[in-house]
């Protein structure tokens, strides 16, 4: 029962008008998905440049979900 | 899509799996197909594994580095106006299709950013970790022989390295 499980560390980028409502109904209506993604609210998925998913992965994260 | 694609090419250049980025569309009102963009996603990237042991990846350490000095080559001069000019092009053009995208980063935007990482990474590596000879840096930094012999040069010009022997600090 050692056998370690996988957790990845996963950062979400997600659109304050699309994918954090979406984030947010899914959790009111109580759907199930993975707890993995700590989530960074964004005004707009334009926002988001080369440079944040290069330090994202440089501070140790195993992927990088952006949400628009 | 210009940017995602960048993304995707720098981490491929930085010996990361570029599957690991995802850029995914899903409205307010679509709970359910976000949970299985999410739900998908998260197996994917388990069934990858942690960074730096997926297929074609280099070790950790090794990603690290590349990423540190592709950080600051991210917001170099050379390559935003690379960026810029490539949105300019494609907006005259009027053809935004994935693969036009694709072959206009490849050609106009990674070659700058490439140089600009190879020439952080040889400061960032000579300056952690004292004299190298220049085939060592090859070795460390994943760029080739006269890519690095040509950046040494540039750089030595500029007074920012020196030789000594067959060693550069």
């Amino acid at each position: 029962m050692t056998a370690e499980v996988f957790n990845p560390h996963i950062l979400g980028f997600f659109c304050h008008w699309c994918c954090y409502a979406a984030a947010d109904a899914a959790g009111v209506s109580r759907y199930q998905y993975p707890p993995n993604v700590r989530v960074i609210r964004v005004m707009c998925t334009g926002r988001i440049d080369v440079r944040f998913i290069l330090e994202a992965f440089g501070c140790g994260a195993d992927g990088v979900f952006t949400g628009g | 899509m210009i940017i995602a694609e960048t993304c995707r090419q720098a981490l491929k250049d930085a010996g990361v799996n570029p599957d690991r980025m995802a850029l995914e569309w899903a409205s307010a009102a679509e709970a359910p197909r976000f949970v299985e963009l999410i739900t998908g996603y998260v197996s994917g990237i388990k069934s990858m594994g942690p960074l730096g042991t997926a297929e074609g990846e280099s070790e950790k350490d090794v990603i690290r580095m590349h990423l540190k000095a592709g950080i600051k080559a991210a917001s170099a001069r050379k390559v935003r106006t690379a960026l810029g000019k490539l949105a300019k092009d494609m907006n005259k053009s009027n053809d935004y299709s994935p693969q036009v995208i694709s072959e206009g980063v490849a050609n106009k935007v990674l070659p700058a950013f490439r140089k600009e990482r190879l020439t952080q990474e040889i400061q960032l590596c000579l300056a952690e970790q004292g004299p190298c000879k220049s085939a060592d840096l090859c070795e460390k930094t994943g760029g080739g022989n006269k890519e690095i012999e040509k950046i040494l040069e540039t750089l030595s010009k500029k007074k920012l390295v020196k030789k000594k022997g067959s060693s550069w600090y």
